[in-house]
């Protein structure tokens, strides 16, 4: 849609340019993923429930959370895993 | 599902340190500063600014995502501080 | 040895997910390599080492 002229780049090739966009959001990604480990961290999941617990660390593909004292509505988990597909929202303060 | 996941990195680029407006899944509304979206899982990053000085970062899975629209543009204060938050001082250390 | 050319090229392990990484991230393709196996290093740790279950047991949305 819009042209291909923008900015200083516009000369390098647009693979190239999708490469490095691609690159520096995924690396901002995974340093958030790593300035959350060890941090409480609350998550709202489907169906209106929320649940806190300490981020411990994601797979690669983020379809996993693993989390320790998991409060949940019946207690406290020591462990558990988080499915992504069951978690709208996370939040943190780093 | 989301037109979100299906963006490229360059779309997803084009709304990095803008203040958006997100709308997800059970009609949970998210605003902030937009700091990345990851390319593998099309999740959102956003930043806000808490009045006691503070920072609170919310991500918002890509699979829930319906929309996204822009609110503000970037300000170059805070593009300023969304620039430098998570780079590699914040990192050592990581390991379980 | 007697194995015949019909066979592909020994491929080492990992090597094509090399190729991919680099066709997605050109340049970078190291670093962010090198950051998702840590990342995936510490997953694997924890699981192989607490056992984590799933919670809730039933997913909430399929």
């Amino acid at each position: 849609k819009a042209p291909e002229a923008e900015e200083g780049q516009s000369q390098d090739p647009p693979e190239l340019r999708e490469q490095r966009a691609r690159a520096t959001l995924r690396e901002r990604y995974l340093r958030s993923l790593l300035a959350m480990v060890g941090h409480p961290v609350s998550f709202t999941l489907h169906e209106g429930v929320h649940v806190t617990a300490q981020f411990g660390a994601t797979d690669l593909d983020v379809a996993n959370f693993y989390v320790s004292q998991l409060q949940t509505p019946l207690g406290v988990q020591a462990e558990a895993l988080l499915r992504c597909s069951d978690v709208i929202s996370y939040s943190f303060k780093p | 599902m989301s037109e979100w996941t299906k963006k490229s990195p360059l779309e997803w680029e084009d709304y990095v340190y803008k203040e958006v407006r997100v709308i997800a899944s059970e009609k949970k509304e998210y605003k902030g500063w937009l700091l990345t979206t990851d390319p593998v899982s099309a999740n959102i990053v956003l930043v806000n600014f808490l009045e006691d000085g503070s920072l609170s970062v919310t991500g918002i899975m890509g699979h829930s995502v319906q929309t996204v629209e822009t609110v503000s543009e970037a300000d170059p204060r805070v593009r300023e501080q969304l620039a430098h938050l998570f780079t590699s001082a914040d990192c050592k250390g990581y390991s379980p | 040895n007697h194995h015949r050319s019909a066979e592909p090229p020994s491929e080492k392990p990992g090597e094509r997910r090399q190729a991919e990484m680099k066709h997605l991230y050109g340049d970078s393709a190291p670093k962010i390599l090198a950051m998702e196996a840590a990342v995936q290093l510490s997953f694997d740790k924890y699981c192989d080492k607490k056992q984590p279950k799933y919670w809730p047991v039933i997913p909430l949305k399929f």
